[in-house]
Formats: C-alpha cells, sequence, structure tokens
C-alpha cells in the first residue's frame, strides 16, 4: 500500500470517529468535519455488507446516530473505489439511483454496476474518480429519519484515462498508467434513503469547485 | 567476436510446440537427476541438513543434502522425497537447483550463509492454462487460448525466508529491488554462450542472444529481480510467449560473475537444464526515472506479464483486403490527424510546398512526381505514368529545411504508403515504402527503403554519388519519448539495440521501467544527427512507425500506418525526447567502434 493511499484510508477512516464526537458535542442537526489528516489511527471503514447499518431501525436511536452511519457510507465509497471494488461500491447504491461524476453516469443500481464494470474497469470514461480525501460534511436528515442529503467537501483524486488504442498505450493502461492525474478540490453532493433499516445511496454527484 | 550463427525463424515467429501436460511431465522426467554442468558442480552443501522457512504461506522446507548430487526433501513436514540436484557458489551464496520427481515443478534456492537469509523460487510447468481460466472467471470474460495452453511456460512463485538453526530468526530478508535497473551486462557463460543482457525495467528484461540466435533481435522476457547485498543480485527470467524457458542467476557486481541455471523446453521440445558459470562486462549503465529515495520495488497483485501473441488479433486475407481497399484514411482524410495517440507532440505542420512540384528519383525504386495542389493535397504518379492520383498528406521539418511527409499510394490489395524524406540543402531523398502484410500475417506491415534524390524547380541539385544511407550510430543509445501532455501522460523509452532491433520499455506510474517488448528496426542517416528509425511492431498490432529523430532537438516527426479492424490508417507521430544514456555494445555484435 503506498504511503499515500494509506494515509487517505486511514485518514478517511478516522473522519468517522473525529466527527462523531464533534457532533455529539455540538447537539446539532448538522455538524461539520475536521479534516481527515488531523484525526489519524483509527481503522479503515467497514465493508460493504455492515456499511451504513445493517440493523433493522431502532426507535430509540438518535439523528447521530444516522449521520454517522451515512458518514460511514460515504467513507465505505470511497475506500471501495480506491481499492477499485466496483461491484461492492455499486452494492452502497439504491436500486432507483442516480450516479454523476465528471461526466460518467447512470441510473439504476444496474447501470451504476455496469458503468463502475464497463467505464471505470476497462479506463473508458472520461474522467477517473480514483479517491477522495474528505475535508467537511453538512449531513441533513430527514424528518421522516427515511431520507437524507449531504455534502461533502473534498479533494479528487481525478485521472484522465488514455485512450488510444497504440500499442504503448495498451501496455501502459496494463500497468494502471493513465494520461493524467491530478487533485481537484470539489464537492460531493448525495442524497440517501432508508430502506429496511438500512441507508443506501440514493444520488451522488460529484461538483468541481 | 565470434562466429554467429543466425536462425531462419527468430523467436517471435518460431511456432513452438503446444505441448500437452502429459507430455512436458515426459519432457522434464531426466530433470529428477539434477542440472548438467559445464563447470565443476559445488559440494558445499554436502552432509548437510538445513531447513529453510520462508514468509507469506510459502513452503518450509528441510533438506539433506546427502552428497553433492543427492538431496532429500520434506516439504512442510511431509514425507521426504529424493532428487538429484546442483548447486554452484557465489561467495558466501549458494544456488541449488532440483526438481521434484514425479511431477512438474521444483526449487531454485538462494542461501546466504552468512546471514541465513534464503530466497526460494518454486518454479513450475503446465500452470499457464489454471491461471488464465481464473483470470478470466474474475474478469467475467472467457479465457483466451490463441497460442496454446502454454503448458511448456514455466511459472514461479518467489518466498522470502530464511535458514532456520534453532536461534533466533533473522529480520532482515532479501528483498525486490530496482537497483539493478539501467544495467547492461555482455556474458560470457562456460558453455561458451554469449549473450547481452539489458535491465532496463524492474519487471522486464530484454536480452540479445549472441550465440543461440545470431544476435539479431532483442527480446523481452518477465523478470524478477532480487537484492542480497550491494553487489549481489538475483536475477530471472520467464521467456513467456515464446519457449517458457526459465533463467536465473546470482550476479555479483565486485567480479562480474554469474552463476545460473536454466531449466526449459527448446524450440525443438528438447530438455534444457543445466547450471553455469559466466564472466561478464558492464556495457553502460542508463538512467532511471523514480523519485530520489525510492530504491525498491513494491509489487501488489500478480505478475505482469505483455503477451501480444494472446491479445492481437491475426485477420484473414479477406479481412484485411476489405479494410485496406473500403476503410483507408489518411490524416482523418484532410481533416487533420489531431494530437491524439503518438502524436500529441507534432510540429507546426508544413504547408508551403503548395504549388510546387518536384520528383523524386530513387536508385532502386520507384521515381515519383509530386504535385503539390494544397496544404494538405497532392497529386502522385509514378515515373513514365500518366495518370495522376490524389492523396491526403500531411508534411514537417524535423530539421532546418529537411523536409518529411506521407501519403496512402494506389487503392490495392496489399496497399501501401509512401513515406517521404526531402533534403532542401542537398537535394537527397529517401523513400520509406510501407506495405500491408508480412510472410506471416497480411495485418502486419513491412517496410521497403529506397534512398535517392529530388529534382525542383529552384531546388538544390542533387549530388550523383552521395546517398542517405544505413547507420549503426543510434545502437546503444536509450532515449525517452513523451508522446502526450498530461503526468505521466503517454510516455516509452526505445532503446536502439542492435542495427536490427529495438525495444520499448514502458514506464509504470512511479517511474520505474515495467512492461517492454521488442521488434525489429533499421536506421539511417540523413544528416549528422538527424535519423529515419522504423520498426514494424511484428507479432503485435503489426504497425509500422517511421520517425525522423533530430537529436539537437530531442524531437520527431514520423508517421504510423497501421491496418486492422477498425481500418488502415496512416497518421502522425509527434513526441519529446529526453537522452536516457548509452550502452557501448557495438564491439559485441560485430560492429566497429
Amino acid at each position: 500500500m503506498s504511503t499515500r493511499r494509506a494515509f487517505v484510508l486511514k485518514g478517511g477512516a478516522a473522519l468517522g470517529a473525529g466527527v462523531a464526537a464533534t457532533v455529539a458535542g455540538a447537539g446539532m442537526a448538522t455538524g461539520a468535519a475536521g479534516h481527515a489528516a488531523t484525526k489519524g489511527g483509527a481503522s479503515r471503514p467497514p465493508d460493504a455488507a455492515t456499511a451504513g447499518g445493517s440493523r433493522e431501525q431502532d426507535p430509540g436511536s438518535s439523528s447521530i446516530e444516522d449521520r454517522e452511519a451515512l458518514r460511514r457510507l460515504q467513507l465505505t465509497f470511497a475506500a471501495l473505489l480506491e481499492d477499485e471494488r466496483y461491484e461492492a461500491a455499486a452494492a452502497l447504491f439504491d436500486e432507483h439511483a442516480h450516479l454523476q461524476l465528471s461526466g460518467a453516469s447512470a441510473r439504476g443500481r444496474a447501470a451504476i454496476s455496469h458503468l463502475f464494470a464497463s467505464s471505470y474497469r476497462l479506463q473508458e470514461a472520461p474522467v477517473i474518480h480514483r479517491a477522495y480525501r474528505h475535508r467537511a460534511d453538512d449531513v441533513r436528515i430527514g424528518e421522516d429519519r427515511l431520507r437524507a442529503t449531504a455534502t461533502f467537501h473534498v479533494d479528487a483524486d481525478l485521472c484522465t484515462p488514455l485512450q488510444d488504442d497504440c500499442t504503448i498505450a495498451r501496455m501502459a493502461r496494463l500497468q494502471g498508467n493513465v494520461a493524467d492525474r491530478r487533485w481537484e478540490t470539489g464537492r460531493l453532493e448525495a442524497e440517501y434513503v432508508k430502506t429496511g433499516g438500512e441507508w443506501k445511496i440514493a444520488s451522488l454527484t460529484y461538483v468541481p469547485a | 567476436m565470434s562466429a554467429r550463427n543466425y536462425r531462419p525463424l527468430q523467436m517471435h515467429r518460431i511456432a513452438y510446440t503446444d505441448l500437452t501436460e502429459s507430455q512436458v511431465a515426459q519432457a522434464l522426467r531426466p530433470t529428477a537427476n539434477g542440472p548438467s554442468s559445464r563447470s565443476p558442480l559445488s559440494n558445499a552443501l554436502a552432509g548437510k541438513r538445513l531447513e529453510i522457512v520462508t514468509d507469506g504461506g510459502g513452503p518450509r522446507l528441510a533438506y539433506h543434502f546427502r552428497t553433492g548430487r543427492e538431496l532429500e526433501l520434506s516439504e512442510n513436514g511431509g514425507k521426504p522425497i529424493k532428487a538429484g540436484y546442483g548447486a554452484l557458489e557465489s561467495r558466501d551464496l549458494v544456488l541449488v537447483s532440483h526438481m521434484i520427481p514425479g511431477t512438474q515443478r521444483g526449487y531454485k534456492i538462494v542461501v546466504d550463509r552468512r546471514t541465513r537469509l534464503a530466497t526460494v523460487f518454486e518454479v513450475s510447468f503446465s500452470g499457464y492454462a489454471k491461471q488464465e481460466i481464473a483470470a478470466a472467471a474474475a474478469a467475467k470474460r472467457e479465457p483466451q487460448f490463441k497460442n496454446g495452453h502454454r503448458n511448456r511456460e514455466a511459472q514461479r512463485q518467489i518466498w522470502f525466508g530464511y535458514v532456520a538453526d534453532g536461534g533466533a530468526a533473522p529480520t532482515a530478508r532479501h528483498t525486490y529491488t530496482n537497483r539493478l535497473e539501467g544495467k547492461g551486462i555482455y556474458w560470457r557463460q562456460d558453455n561458451d554462450i554469449e549473450i547481452l543482457e539489458f535491465y532496463l525495467s524492474v519487471i522486464y528484461s530484454n536480452f540479445i542472444e549472441l550465440t543461440r540466435f545470431g544476435g539479431e533481435m532483442t527480446v523481452c522476457a518477465p523478470s524478477d529481480y532480487v537484492m542480497i547485498d550491494d553487489h549481489q543480485f538475483i536475477y530471472s527470467r520467464i521467456e513467456c510467449e515464446f519457449s517458457g524457458t526459465f533463467t536465473l542467476q546470482v550476479v555479483d557486481l565486485f567480479d562480474m560473475t554469474q552463476k545460473g541455471v536454466r531449466l526449459g523446453l527448446t524450440d525443438q521440445d528438447a530438455l534444457e537444464y543445466y547450471m553455469y558459470t559466466g564472466n561478464g562486462e558492464l556495457t553502460g549503465q542508463i538512467a532511471t526515472f523514480e523519485v530520489f529515495g525510492n530504491n525498491g520495488e513494491t509489487r501488489t497483485g500478480p505478475r505482469r506479464v505483455y503477451r501480444p501473441l494472446e491479445t492481437f488479433d491475426v485477420m484473414t486475407d479477406e479481412e484485411v483486403k476489405d479494410q485496406v481497399l473500403n476503410h483507408a484514411h489518411a490524416f482523418g482524410d484532410g481533416k487533420g490527424s489531431g494530437a491524439a495517440g503518438m502524436g500529441g507532440y507534432k510540429s507546426e505542420q508544413i504547408t508551403h510546398f503548395a504549388g510546387k512540384k518536384l520528383t523524386v528519383r530513387t536508385d532502386n525504386g520507384p521515381t515519383i512526381d509530386y504535385d503539390f495542389t494544397g496544404g494538405n493535397k497532392l497529386e502522385w504518379r509514378y515515373g513514365g505514368d500518366s495518370h495522376w492520383r490524389e492523396a491526403w498528406y500531411e508534411m514537417y521539418e524535423p530539421d532546418d529545411q529537411l523536409y518529411f511527409f506521407a501519403h496512402l499510394l494506389d487503392a490495392e490489395f496489399p496497399r501501401s504508403c509512401a513515406m517521404v524524406a526531402l533534403d532542401m540543402k542537398n537535394g537527397l531523398a529517401t523513400i520509406v515504402k510501407g506495405t500491408t502484410g508480412t510472410p506471416f500475417r497480411n495485418n502486419e506491415t513491412h517496410p521497403s527503403y529506397y534512398f535517392g534524390v529530388f529534382h525542383m524547380d529552384g531546388g538544390p541539385t542533387p549530388p550523383t554519388y552521395v546517398r542517405h544511407g544505413w547507420t549503426d550510430e543510434l545502437v546503444g543509445e536509450c532515449v525517452t519519448w513523451n508522446y502526450q501532455r498530461g503526468n505521466p501522460g503517454l510516455t516509452s523509452m526505445h532503446f536502439y539495440a542492435t542495427p536490427s532491433t529495438y525495444s520499448w520499455i514502458i514506464f509504470q506510474p512511479d517511474g520505474s521501467g515495467g512492461m517492454q517488448w521488442s521488434s525489429p528496426g533499421w536506421y539511417s542517416k540523413l544528416r549528422d544527427g538527424v535519423y529515419l528509425m522504423a520498426w514494424v511492431e511484428e507479432a503485435c498490432n503489426g504497425t509500422l512507425g517511421v520517425i525522423c529523430f533530430n537529436k539537437r532537438i530531442m524531437h520527431d516527426a514520423g508517421f504510423g500506418f497501421h491496418v486492422g479492424r477498425n481500418g488502415l490508417s496512416l497518421s502522425v507521430i509527434g513526441a519529446r525526447a529526453r537522452h536516457a544514456g548509452k550502452f557501448e555494445i557495438k564491439k559485441y555484435i560485430g560492429l566497429n567502434t
């Protein structure tokens, strides 16, 4: 694991723990996370199977727990994206979800899964989101606690794939090379739905700053 | 230089037998007795017991070396087996090689008697198909066996560990390394085999078989580099896509010696299993491109192997004929070739020949009359022919008043293009005619060179005897080529290995050398420091690339000629170069230095 990658995973995972403390202390409906890099120390986000909370709705659970679950869900998505575990990433979306990432878009979980399997896996998307470094967030829980929205301010690791078909481009792609790679500041606008006690991503759109 | 035995077919043209598992097993049967060796084998381990513990789920190997040629081995506490073996020493290192009788696998072990560290190569055969099936299942595709099941291809697993002696286990390990990267060595083995090896990547190497194949071509193989210390290394390769032969050697850079083992089946399916010693001469050390401080190689995932024979199409006559006649495009059919692919740094297009006429007259080839009717359109006809044809062209100026342009020739099968260099300072001209088809594949191309002159009103009076000509001035040079903007963009390194071949290396994201491949290459000189270099990606995608390389400005102008399922294309190449270094190898390949 590269140093940068380890940093992102550790930082990303730390966000959940740090945010929980911040939000609990503030006692507010919305919370802002500190910089992930300053939190440090926690283990990586949970697997897709447990992300977002698989337990049934507890009538007594607080909106703080919901916000924390949503942050963990978003961190899990980021970790799976970085690990190129695209099928697991697609499983985090609602059946009718919408995804819009820098020109790559899909509607419905099946289409999202296909987008990851083809455009991302085969490096055919115009731009590939490879990783996120979360900076701050604003999670808003609906009154019915079955829907939520959030804004995640991120630094996004964006790759422009090599599109050419010449031999050296093919060889370069096999090695994971890209035409261009850069960090960009932006935000992820997300919507969530809770069905069967489990939060799913209903919509995710990346907006450059 | 020793006499060279040229071969009718180079490795990439040999149809290696697709042996069955049982055929491979039969061929390997003699390996039970251990390897042969021209040099005396070592008795250093005779009578000794050695228990090797490896990390990461690797085997635990308990050896009893009964003699200098016979051992008993218990794997992971299992029942001991007997096998013949061979050993060679390199200072404190002992290289041991043996197979496990009745199987298609065995071990090559390097033990450091001083540090107790050990590296274990578990080598096996008939394993490619299983890997391909698993990879296909993971990628949800059908497994591909275009070129057979490759049972003859050696597979290897590498384990790092130590010799257990009842005391505390050492914490250090041998490691993968990039410390051999950029180095070239000429080796002469005890069996009179001469070979030039080039370690230009951390996962590949290329080599020129001077004895076995006459030194015409360089070929590439996935390779492993393990660091023992600052001057001792383990280098191994497997000749994937070819014979599948496994080679491993301990290299000592202090005294420039090697101790090695070669295991595989020849193109005649005969077993080669021998150990060897050799003496080397350093041929050079070129630049490497990792950031400072990156002194190792971090491996993740399975070994990467470039398999052009497996992945590129072989089209039928009719398929190629349809493409070259009905789907031929030059430079976007006048819309411009764009800056994609290998043309990201193309220079300014030259259009001021519009309105000019000239005749290129080659010595032993075509005479072509040109009428440049526009900045990207010309008319041409063969000398003596009254029929003018229209064609799209693009022209560049790679050196002062030296022009290079290209266009398609007649719409016939096979189909050709002309790439023409004109020197306005002396009237010399060279045509590289690219044509589709080779005796091996119709969707490959091949070049024909024609040296000559041109005549143009207001142009120079050409010489009578002087011509552009073949050159070996680039032999040994390594040049990086950056084809596109962006970081890292599309970048490779050319290694001009002999006057008839070259190799290219694709950099990995961390700047280290990655996958490599090679092809025939042709080199001619236009001016001091300005060359025409051509290559055909044979047994690959078949493209003919021709670049006019100006070493003074470290830039090129060139063209690519390709036929495939998307048609026939003539496109532009334009890239920026850096000099990476040079190997002094001419004397080993019979060239004057």
